[in-house]
């Protein structure tokens, strides 16, 4: 039995930006372990693991843990029943207690405490729970809370006596590196089986090997493997060998990378109203390479946030800062681009918290975090880590990048044309020159340029700017040609957005109530800093921080309690459907705590171990056999954990709205597995951009392009790709950390008609034709290139029922049957051909097809 | 509900399962009972949207929520101050500020009466400008709300709070507590239908008809203005009806299958889904036709058939309704007027006044006229209003203001009738507050559900659409 912990709803009042970093108020979930052991628990692990006989691992339910711990026992009990009047919160307190801190909690009352260390039955509040009395017994009746079970008040005196030491946060505390139970060879199964043990329950069985090698491709490297590699692996199921594979397959970075890219929110377009193309798509193509290489997490982490600051930056670290130009931009007319220098500024900072800290930084915008210890001044401290780039709205730094030169590809040997900033850059140093030319010049000046060139730019009359505009360009010929902006969809060779700082960094104030407009200068400036209540766990950590590269290096610093915990949870997540932590962008108070505490630090400080190796993880990860179970309901799980936090299965996940797409193209044989590059845009129906306030031009791919994965589709903030919006891609409007998975008729209605999975059934009919010599044949070909098992004998009669009855239907129709049949199965009789379509579409409007089991 | 609506419910399940032969095994049985044990309301799974009861008999049995995205000025509309208008110009008094914040003022903002004229209507003698002439005709079948206030003054984190009760993403819209609560008479259609006009769509976009931690069942589905009502609504060329149902039928077939090899009740909800689908595409085709309505009917709510608008939208919501769909919301923006370009309190003002005036009355009116309103709650207003102060922007405008702005309500048990007052500038609620808790805790309570019992367990906690917070108003109910 699971104990469920109370919880405390918040309403902060954060302004539109920072929304994505606030979270609901969650609660503490399964908190205390009540268990036994069955002898049937011991035969499951011979069985399914091959181990020796484990001891007993018996704990009465009554028994008290001998070591009584707060954040485990006693924090669950007072968060429960105390904290509502006796808590954290100034406004709700009654009688001026505070039972949230030791302080509080020991305070003098007037001759007496509540907690009195080492004397339980001295203590006002054991006195308080155990009392008759209506007046005096806690909780009070007017709270409607029951009285407390005697287990919790065991707990409360048991831990007054062994001296009620408070604990900080779990998150916050340092890595703790567990013994691992010697249950399992792999370290995660014991930690899983371990606490499956506790809760008398077994573990489930390995999936089949079919439906296990279609998982991992799917999760290393999302695409479907073929019934040939299928077959391989079941002829010998060695995940490690299979594991290997795909993780060297350049398709791992594509699978890989576009989680990360969900978090960098990275979009092709500036969002906001205009919504206008942007080229970041160089950066997306660093992540792929970068994730493919298995970059040390550590290094993936500093080159993005601080690439620039790196002596003698390469190109690509240059491109690797585009993570934090991925912020949105507004071109509409009359903006102040001061605000939304700071809206991006801002983004920055919240991406980071929720990215690398798991924190929801954003509350602390316009006043001190409600629940964590983030103060406002502090919020403003990081914010200067941010706030001294040089990007303002649409302007800023930008590096020149050619498709393929992030994968290493040499660019043309020497720019013809310039990029726009740099162009902007020369003609400002040319001005400043030819002003000092011209006036040392004397009488000699050319007067006219000279007065030319002192106006300012936007001041300068007509035939001023002509005239400063034909001498800058016979000084730089280059000059004549567009400069390369980064505004073309189709343009091969772009300017990257990147960050720079300024050469004298911006002035940072707190901000009163988060208002840009009013900066606290009373306060005085603000030097670049981070989180006190992280930075104490962190042995020798620095206290003067310069810059991003600082904030970086500091984020993997080994000793961070954080960052690796928050980076593992969600590769777990991305495995299993969920955390470890449930609330893996809010590790802050309000967010539950681990289901697996001693599992997640193992992993976090595995990672660590690794050298920050995300490849030497997802190995470990999918070689465990948590991860190789059978994804299957139980029965016997159904009242206990239906939610399957205790692991004792897999879990079947609808995979996400680019492998949807991803699978259809594999089953149908026309992926086009070329990696990076241009964004494309398949065919998509009109009026998709009807609540946009621009039109977008959407200039249809054709031929193979058509056919790449689902992750180069040009992704519109404003106006999401169909197939994307319905199947829940984000709007990036901000870091996406966890996508939803809804199930609704719009999916249906896509997967049956979306033109572009037409034509995808329609060619896997024809290879479901060509590959098999007869109807069964050709149809278990079709489930097994769809699903890549056999299908069962009621599954293929029900497919061969249907195939049978449309064959039979078209002949009498053959009109239907040519305009259904389609290019790709032309050369068949129509009525044969209509239902080998027919069958395709049908095998790809499954449940299991977009599922990974 | 009482023990003899339990029994006849736990009888059509039986009945549900062995009829259609789904065969689902004890396993996905069993872990439907336990995800049922978690919510307040008994959901069949295999039919999410079945009509159920509420807590207690009510009047109200569907919705129409007219969402004013953006914010629309109650000051220019509905809450007539001609002190205000005295006063313009002037600084606005110290102590109606000092703690008060604002998305955009600077502070250096004047006050700013409205420059439309305003007239007294009804007997329940209620302003209304100029700008408003149609909302005369249902000055006395209205449920006016003067005094509502909120706690968020950005236009995503308002317009989730109106929708969800909470600011951030990832709570349930309103809409989705009540279908999860009433299901839909609906089977061809979503029980939950979203329709959108205006130059563009709502800030927070679809998270404000997320079903949140719901099943996604309940979540909102939006028809597109253009073209199919809904995207991919059309089979391909060749196929028809007949063998549509074949093709849907071989797709239910498999994925029953697998129910039973898995017993994963998501497959349940995608048997369902792929069923609504099928429906769907007769059923939207037939929503979507309006050769059927009368001239008359037309030229009541000012819309031309073929052109998606506000209009067309209102009298689609209609139709929904009358199909049975239990909620539908309705977005029209953009009421943002801060004076900025496409965003003026003149002519802007005035676009979106005329787009929005005629049809949300004619909506009330033909409800009314067809018996529908007794039952059918109409609920009008935006996520904020306006403040008494102007901006300046390109022209003159009003920022967003969370401490009073204006509501109304019709149908389904409300009380015609002014309910609340505002101080004679505008700036706070004299009389009748209504916070946005307490207006979702009434329009529940209408609906028949008790609000702090309407709830579904997640992460331990029994949420709910008012959160810890909400009192009913008696004053807004007959």
């Amino acid at each position: 039995m699971a104990r469920r912990c109370g919880t405390v709803g918040r309403l902060n009042p954060f302004p539109e930006i920072g929304f994505v970093a606030a979270r609901l108020a969650v609660i503490a979930l399964l908190a205390n372990l009540l268990a036994g052991c069955g002898s049937y628990l011991t035969h499951m692990l011979k069985l399914i693991f091959a181990l020796p006989l484990l001891p007993m691992l018996s704990v009465a339910a009554e028994k008290l843990p001998d070591r009584v711990r707060y954040n485990d026992h006693v924090r669950p009990i007072l968060s429960n029943q105390c904290f509502a009047c006796h808590g954290p919160d100034d406004k709700h307190r009654d009688a001026d207690l505070h039972l949230d801190t030791r302080a509080g909690a020991l305070a003098d009352l007037g001759g007496y405490s509540a907690v009195m260390p080492g004397k339980p039955d001295a203590s006002e509040m054991i006195k308080r729970i155990l009392s008759d009395d209506p007046d005096e017994i806690m909780p009070p009746p007017k709270s409607k809370k029951p009285k407390l079970p005697a287990r919790d008040v065991a707990i409360l005196k048991k831990w007054i006596a062994q001296g009620a030491e408070y604990e900080g946060h779990w998150a916050f505390l340092p890595l703790q590196k567990a013994a691992v139970p010697p249950l399992a060879k792999n370290p995660i199964d014991a930690f899983v089986l371990k606490r499956l043990a506790d809760e008398q329950i077994k573990p489930s069985p390995e999936a089949d090997a079919a439906t296990l090698c279609r998982r991992l491709y799917l999760d290393l490297t999302g695409l479907l493997p073929t019934p040939e590699e299928v077959d391989a692996f079941v002829k010998n199921p060695d995940v490690a060998k299979l594991a290997d594979k795909l993780l060297a397959s350049p398709h791992y970075g594509e699978r890989w990378g576009r989680h990360w890219l969900d978090q960098a929110r990275y979009a092709d377009s500036d969002g906001y109203a205009t919504d206008l193309f942007r080229a970041m798509w160089p950066y997306r193509d660093w992540v792929i390479r970068a994730v493919n290489e298995d970059m040390p997490f550590n290094r993936f982490t500093i080159e993005q946030l601080a690439g620039d600051l790196l002596p003698n930056p390469t190109k690509s670290q240059l491109v690797a800062t585009g993570f934090h130009r991925n912020t949105l931009i507004n071109t509409e007319g009359g903006t102040d681009p001061e605000q939304f220098r700071v809206e991006a500024v801002m983004d920055r900072l919240s991406t980071t918290g929720s990215v690398w800290l798991g924190l929801t930084i954003g509350c602390a915008q316009c006043h001190t975090h409600k629940f964590d210890p983030i103060t406002h001044r502090e919020y403003y401290q990081m914010f200067a880590f941010f706030n001294h780039g040089e990007d303002r709205n649409n302007k800023g730094a930008t590096v020149p990048v050619a498709v393929g030169e992030m994968f290493g590809k040499a660019p043309p040997a020497k720019a013809e044309t310039l990029g726009v900033g740099e162009l902007e850059k020369l003609q400002d140093e040319w001005e400043v020159a030819e002003i000092k030319r011209q006036e040392a010049a004397g009488d000699k000046a050319n007067k006219k340029l000279l007065g030319a060139l002192q106006v300012l730019d936007a001041a300068r009359s007509g035939e001023q700017r002509k005239l400063a505009q034909a001498a800058f360009e016979k000084a730089e010929p280059r000059a004549k040609k567009k400069p390369i902006g980064n505004g073309d969809p189709a343009a091969k060779i772009v300017e990257q957005m990147v960050m720079r700082d300024l050469p004298k960094p911006r002035e940072t104030h707190l901000f009163l109530r988060g208002d840009f407009t009013r900066p606290d200068k009373e306060g005085g400036l603000l030097k670049p800093g981070v989180i006190a209540a992280v930075n104490a766990v962190i042995p020798g950590s620095q206290t003067d921080f310069k810059n991003r590269l600082d904030l970086a290096k500091w984020l993997v610093n080994p000793a961070n309690p954080l960052t690796s915990r928050v980076t593992m949870n969600r590769v777990w997540m991305r495995y299993f459907g969920r955390g470890l932590v449930e609330t893996e962008d809010d590790f802050g108070m309000q967010g539950v705590t681990p289901t697996h505490p001693e599992l997640l630090d193992f992993l976090a400080t595995e990672f660590i171990r690794s050298g920050w190796s995300m490849k030497a993880m997802h190995k470990l990860i999918v070689t465990s056999q948590t991860y190789r179970q059978s994804s299957k309901a139980r029965p016997d799980l159904a009242e206990r954990d239906p939610g399957n936090y205790l692991l004792a299965r897999q879990q079947r996940l609808r995979v996400e709205s680019e492998i949807v797409r991803d699978a259809a193209l594999c089953a149908s044989g026309l992926l086009n597995p070329e990696i990076g590059g241009l964004s494309i845009r398949p065919p998509q129906p009109d009026g998709m951009y009807a609540f946009t306030l621009r039109n977008k031009s959407w200039k249809t791919s054709e031929g193979a392009e058509k056919f790449r994965r689902g992750m180069y589709v040009t992704f519109y903030r404003s106006a999401v790709y169909p197939l994307h919006a319905t199947f829940d891609a984000p709007n990036f409007q901000a870091a996406c950390t966890r996508r939803p998975r809804s199930n609704t008729p719009l999916q249906s209605l896509t997967l049956a008609n979306d033109p572009a999975f037409l034509e995808m059934a329609q060619a896997l009919g024809a290879r479901m034709h060509k590959e098999g010599a007869d109807l069964n044949a050709r149809l278990v070909r079709g489930f097994r290139l769809c699903l890549g098992r056999q299908p069962s004998p009621k599954e293929l009669a029900t497919l061969r029922d249907y195939t049978l009855a449309q064959t039979k239907d078209f002949a009498q129709d053959e009109a239907a049957a040519k305009k259904l049949a389609g290019p790709a199965l032309a050369t068949l009789p129509p009525a044969e051909a209509a239902a080998m379509f027919c069958a395709a579409r049908v095998l790809l409007n499954t449940d299991n097809f977009i599922s990974r089991e | 509900m009482n023990s003899e609506d339990h029994t006849l419910r736990e009888i059509t399940r039986r009945h549900f399962f062995q009829k259609c032969g789904v065969g689902v095994g004890a396993i996905a049985l069993n872990q439907m009972l336990a995800a049922e044990s978690q919510a307040a309301v008994k959901i069949n799974p295999a039919f999410p949207m079945e009509p159920r009861q509420p807590h207690f008999p009510a009047k109200a049995k569907r919705v129409i929520y007219l969402f004013m995205a953006g914010g629309p000025s109650q000051l220019d509309l509905f809450d007539h101050k001609p002190e205000l208008a005295k006063l313009t110009g002037q600084k606005p008094p110290a102590s109606l500020m000092s703690g008060k914040r604002f998305a955009f003022l600077k502070g250096n903002e004047t006050l700013l009466g409205s420059p439309r004229k305003f007239g007294t209507y009804g007997k329940c003698g209620m302003t209304l400008s100029e700008m408003f002439p149609h909302h005369q005709k249902i000055v006395d079948d209205v449920c006016w709300v003067r005094g509502m206030t909120t706690d968020v003054f950005n236009h995503g984190p308002a317009k989730l709070f109106m929708n969800t009760g909470f600011q951030a993403p990832g709570r349930p819209s309103m809409g989705s507590w009540v279908t999860y609560g009433l299901g839909s008479a609906s089977k061809d259609l979503p029980g939950f239908v979203v329709l959108q006009s205006g130059p563009r769509g709502p800030r927070a976009g679809a998270q404000l008809w997320s079903s949140g931690f719901l099943p996604t069942s309940f979540q909102g589905v939006p028809l597109r203005g253009n073209g199919d009502p809904i995207l991919y609504l059309r089979s391909p060329e060749g196929m028809t009806r007949e063998r549509e149902r074949k093709f849907y039928d071989a797709v239910a077939g498999l994925n029953k299958a697998r129910l039973e090899t898995t017993g994963d009740p998501e497959i349940l909800t995608r048997l369902n889904a792929y069923e609504t689908a099928y429906q769907m595409q007769t059923s939207a085709p037939d929503l979507m036709d309006l050769s059927g309505e009368s001239a008359a009917t037309l030229e009541q709510y000012g819309c031309d058939p073929a052109a998606p608008s506000y209009a067309r939208n209102c009298l689609l919501a209609r139709r929904l309704i009358e199909r049975g769909v239990r909620f539908v919301q309705l977005y029209h923006t953009n009421w943002d007027s801060h004076g900025g370009p496409g965003e003026n309190l003149n002519k802007d003002f005035e676009t979106v006044c005329r787009e929005v005036d005629q049809a949300s009355a004619a909506l009330v009116l033909d409800l009314k006229q067809r018996g529908l309103l007794e039952d059918t709650l109409v609920v009008w207003g935006g996520e904020f209003g306006r403040t008494p102060m102007g901006e300046n922007r390109v022209t003159l405008g009003r920022d967003h203001h969370v401490d009073a702005f204006t509501m109304w309500l019709a149908g389904g048990g409300t009380k015609p009738g002014i309910y609340g007052a505002t101080d004679e500038l505008g700036f706070g609620v004299v009389e009748g507050k209504v916070h946005v808790h307490d207006l979702h805790a009434t329009l529940m309570h209408l609906l028949g559900f008790d609000h702090e019992r309407l709830n579904f367990r997640f992460q331990g906690l029994d949420m709910r659409l008012t959160g810890v917070f909400g009192k009913l108003v008696k004053g807004l109910m007959a």
